[in-house]
């Protein structure tokens, strides 16, 4: 009892959501198709555990202070919270329809895309309240969260925008109609550039966020069968990292003229990526090969294909 | 376990964009009961839920080719018909610098034409008749249809679609349908990303640039015969059991394998 106390003092003191916990180094990954989390040890590259989470995992994240788990539950319409030190499913709550992408504040709230009904919402994961709902386009689908928290981007598949909303107001400041089935999007450190994938199209989007203007645009046409997900920004900010889902390769650009560089051959329908703090590794989730693929970003070469559950979907790393 | 939603965010963006608010008017030719006309309802009502983002409001109403032709106010951007052959080579005739959409009409001599207004959305008689003979090459004894569209139809973003299309209107999406939604989508995709709306632009962008989504996963677009190019579903006793291009027959990236390529010379 004297140790909580303390610890709820200290918490306070340090104005208690900054206090980050001590990181677990794990690799999470969901599997679509048969209701895990593969648990990964970064250090060693071996799956750990494995984790029953809940009917249809997909997206997935970490709350900014490393404390917490959510995993998106889609069939059961919930957001599954675990704890990432124990590995325990911690609690539920209810996210709206077919939950599948989302994205965590660093105030610690999530936003999240419902992709029937045209909205997305904001959840207090502490309480499970839905906080807001934002009218958005049809299928909503990524969301990407600025460093500086002061702009939510939702990407509408159907209607084809990026949609960029004001944080605290959640007021809509832009609609940008970028190419086919707009997917994911980063920002850079300075909140001031977003990059985004359109699928069908096979293209990827540079947006100027201070104008909301296309500064640059890049087709992927040249590589076979690209349908681009996912997209990361190395920490020097020169690199773009793109899952090029049925092309089963990484695209890798150049974040500055976003001429392809190299293509790195991964698994089978590759849709998510994370990357390790310092920026030396990328994980991939080869959704129909049923592995993960570990690439030395020093090499742009793949060091360790991990198998995992079936059809992974979504990873982050705790690191 | 129902949680209240404590606020709603509603603002709508059109004005924040700086665009001028834009009207586009679509006419629609034939019955209004057919699913058809449903489903250009359908991608009526996506076009204005899009459309509030931008500024942009879309009408679609019915009428008749005597009208049209007759030059009606407004004038629309596009027309969506579901008519026969001679009645569609009729209009073109008499609406020369309008697109017109083909829902219905399957007739391989209509595409062979090449009249450089008519846009066919759905497939003709050929493209179902060649995909049915992929499939036939690896599945000898199958007795196969094929199909734009299928009720079934998960893979890729169908599922969402059909869900939406069921949900709004109590019945299954059929082909017909589908061609419907699809056309209304197209203009409204070209509207939206261009700024288009002057039926001769959008003519012109159809034949030439579209890059369609229409959910089928891969992007969609006009052939010179102004058929649109499109993956078809291998359906045996109502039941979808594949997609054209057929795996291990063709490049399943060729769609120009159904149907008529190019105009004869």
């Amino acid at each position: 009892m004297k140790y909580v106390l303390s610890s709820v003092a200290v918490a306070l003191l340090l104005g208690g959501w900054n206090v980050t916990a001590e990181p677990t180094y794990r690799i999470f990954v969901t599997n679509e198709k048969d209701n895990t989390v593969s648990v990964i040890d970064s250090q060693t590259n071996k799956v750990e555990e494995t984790i029953d989470v809940g009917k249809r995992p997909r997206g997935i994240g970490l709350a900014p202070d490393g404390s917490e788990l959510y995993v998106a539950v889609s069939e059961e319409n919930a957001i599954a919270v675990i704890d990432p030190r124990t590995l325990e499913v911690l609690r539920k709550f209810e996210a709206g329809s077919d939950p599948e992408t989302f994205a965590v504040h660093p105030n610690g709230n999530i936003y999240i895309s419902n992709e029937d009904d045209a909205k997305a919402t904001v959840y207090d994961p502490e309480t499970g309240a839905a906080l807001v709902a934002i009218p958005v386009g049809l299928e909503p689908e990524g969301v990407a969260i600025s460093p500086d928290g002061t702009r939510v981007i939702v990407t509408s598949e159907s209607s084809n925008m990026l949609h960029v909303i004001a944080v605290p107001e959640h007021a809509m400041v832009a609609n940008i109609v970028v190419g086919a089935r707009p997917r994911s999007a980063t920002f850079t450190k300075d909140s001031n550039t977003v990059y985004a994938t359109s699928e069908v199209t096979g293209e990827v989007t540079e947006v100027d966020m201070t104008t909301h203007q296309i500064v640059n645009k890049v087709s992927l046409d040249g590589i076979d069968k690209a349908k681009p997900k996912d997209i990361l920004l190395s920490k020097d900010e020169t690199t773009l990292y793109v899952a090029g889902g049925r092309a089963a390769k990484i695209i890798v650009l150049d974040a500055e003229t976003l001429e392809i560089k190299d293509t790195i051959p991964v698994g089978k329908r590759v849709w998510g990526l994370a990357m390790s703090r310092d920026g030396s590794r990328v994980y991939t989730t080869n959704g129909v090969s049923d592995t993960v693929s570990v690439i030395d970003t020093a090499t742009n070469k793949v060091i360790e294909t991990i198998e995992v559950g079936k059809a992974p979907w979504g990873v982050v790393i705790d690191d | 376990m129902s949680i209240p939603i404590l606020a709603v965010g509603l603002t709508i963006a059109g004005a924040l964009a700086g665009a001028e608010p834009i009207e586009i008017h679509l006419a629609y030719l034939g019955d209004t009961s057919s699913t058809a006309y449903i489903g250009a309802k359908q991608g009526l009502s996506e076009a204005n839920l899009q459309g509030q983002f931008l500024g942009q409001t879309y009408t679609l109403e019915a009428t008749s080719s005597d009208a049209l032709v007759a030059g009606s106010d407004p004038k629309p951007a596009a027309v969506l018909a579901a008519l026969d052959k001679a009645q569609l080579s009729a209009l073109s005739s008499s609406l020369p610098n309008t697109p017109i959409f083909n829902l219905t009409a399957t007739d391989d001599s209509l595409r062979a034409a090449c009249n450089t207004n008519l846009f066919h959305v759905i497939p003709s008689h050929r493209m179902k008749a060649d995909a049915v003979s992929q499939w036939m090459q690896k599945h000898k004894d199958a007795n196969v249809s094929a199909q734009a569209w299928h009720r079934d139809f998960k893979k890729y973003a169908a599922r969402e679609l059909n869900n939406r299309f069921r949900k709004a209107n109590g019945i299954p999406m059929d082909d017909d349908a589908w061609a419907g939604w699809a056309a209304v989508k197209m203009t409204s995709d070209t509207v939206a990303r261009e700024g288009r709306t002057n039926p001769e632009q959008l003519r012109t962008y159809f034949k030439e640039k579209l890059r369609f989504d229409g959910q089928k996963g891969v992007e969609l677009s006009f052939r010179n015969t102004g058929q649109l190019r499109q993956p078809l579903l291998i359906v045996e006793d109502d039941k979808l059991v594949g997609e054209a291009p057929v795996r291990g027959v063709v490049d399943t990236t060729d769609l120009d394998s159904l149907g008529l390529k190019n105009c004869p010379k």
